[in-house]
């Protein structure tokens, strides 16, 4: 309940502030991340990651156990890339944890092996 | 249950399936194919690194644990406590590759992720650097992700060792690595110290790695990989940009100006290098300096032209104001 009202509350910010440009740039130094480059994002987009993306994951981390200050800290060493890429996809990207049911997978990966070692 | 050496019995079954189902497995492991026909050159045909040291995991860990064994081998000590506090996430009972790359930048080195070939792997492990790979060891569509450590390799056996789970320096086929590697798109990382470049660095990734540090907050560790970038790719505007960005953070405006007079030597038009030397230079008092950097960046047009023109204003701003006192 709470978390779908948060998450309307997300989206209705998200349309708000790619539909009124704002203008926040002042005197300072240009930042590295507005450097051209593959995963360039500019001022705004970057100002929207701070504000409501980075907020975001460290809400789903918590919800999946992780506590809120060490969630924090988490999401701060993460890039704006970064945290674009788990903001909609925590559920769903790779965790890697053990191997501990391989059965198949190995028995498919000899199989390829063993015709790799006849070619 | 360990990785068998091929017995006959296996190598029939093998065989069978393989033709049964698979049809052309060149065109499914087409690393391991180039790997065989091509042998890439100046590539040592023995590596194994000792001083790697097994972490030995069974509890979903791998993830920090990989990160323990990764960093150890570049001469960092992290507790795995700490490494799971850092990337582990209860509630997936794994750990994700942002977090990953990003868990090494928190202790003072640069996650850089490899380019998707099996080929730069063994050069960062030729180059004395363990490498964190991600595996899939489900059967489709049930995915069962697993980071495990290369730390060597044979290559004339085509073999490349490995730290995973239970099992330290295990020996795994070029073609299985490649089997269980390839669905998470060859996905592939290593944690240098910032003075080290990888060997396997290209420009824009590693900058944008570098990038990454700075952004995370560790400005020592970022301003000496800058460097290390900018010692390779003198030409770089990002990691000129980063580097005094890192030097102005700190308060060290003449370093910061020094490298962006550097920049501005190499790229004289660059608007992102003059607004911030004219910022520098004026955060000095300089203002009479500024005001002519500033004036030959755009401030019409281009991406940069607001920024240009509030640095202008600025600068203006305080030369009144000087003048006023």
């Amino acid at each position: 309940m709470n978390a779908t009202i948060m998450k309307i509350i997300g989206r209705l910010l998200v349309v708000s502030m790619f539909a009124l440009p704002f203008q926040t740039v002042q005197a300072a130094m240009i930042g590295t991340d507005q450097v051209a480059s593959a995963a360039g994002a500019g001022v705004q987009r970057a100002n929207l990651i701070n504000t409501v993306a980075r907020p975001d994951v460290a809400r789903q981390l918590q919800a999946l156990g992780v506590d809120a200050t060490t969630a924090k800290e988490r999401v701060a060493a993460m890039t704006d890339a970064e945290v674009q890429s788990l903001a909609n996809n925590i559920n769903a990207l790779p965790a890697g944890a053990n191997n501990a049911a391989w059965g198949w997978a190995l028995v498919i990966a000899l199989a390829i092996w063993a015709w790799y070692s006849y070619r | 249950m360990s990785l068998p050496r091929c017995s006959n019995a296996h190598r029939l079954v093998g065989v069978v399936v393989c033709a049964l189902l698979l049809g052309g497995c060149s065109m499914m492991l087409p690393q391991t194919t180039a790997l065989q026909d091509n042998r890439p050159a100046r590539l040592p045909d023995q590596v194994r690194l000792g001083k790697v040291p097994f972490v030995a995991q069974d509890d979903n860990l791998c993830g920090p644990a990989s990160l323990k064994m990764v960093l150890a081998g570049a001469g960092t000590d992290a507790t795995l406590d700490e490494l799971k506090r850092e990337v582990f996430i209860p509630g997936r009972q794994g750990s994700l590759q942002a977090e990953m790359l990003a868990a090494p930048r928190r202790h003072g080195l640069v996650g850089y992720q490899l380019k998707p070939q099996l080929e730069d792997v063994l050069r960062e492990v030729a180059a004395g650097t363990p490498v964190i790979v991600l595996q899939d060891y489900g059967v489709w569509p049930v995915s069962v992700w697993h980071y495990a450590v290369v730390i060597g390799y044979d290559y004339p056996r085509h073999r490349v060792i490995l730290h995973t789970g239970l099992k330290p320096a295990m020996e795994m086929p070029f073609a299985v690595l490649e089997y269980l590697w390839k669905q998470s798109s060859y996905w592939a990382m290593v944690a240098e110290p910032p003075d080290r470049l990888p060997a396997t660095a290209t420009e824009t990734r590693y900058v944008e790695a570098v990038a990454a540090v700075e952004k995370a907050g560790n400005l020592d560790a970022a301003r000496v990989a800058y460097q290390t970038a900018l010692a390779r790719w003198p030409d770089d505007v990002k990691a000129a940009v980063g580097l005094a960005n890192v030097h102005h953070e700190r308060g060290e405006l003449k370093q910061a100006e020094a490298v962006l007079r550097a920049a501005v030597e190499r790229h004289p038009d660059s608007a992102i290098l003059l607004n911030n030397l004219a910022q520098t230079l004026s955060d000095m008092g300089r203002n009479t300096e500024a005001l002519a950097v500033i004036d030959r960046a755009p401030a019409v047009g281009g991406d940069f032209a607001d920024a240009v023109r509030q640095t202008r204003d600025q600068i203006l701003e305080r030369t009144r104001s000087a003048a006023a006192r």
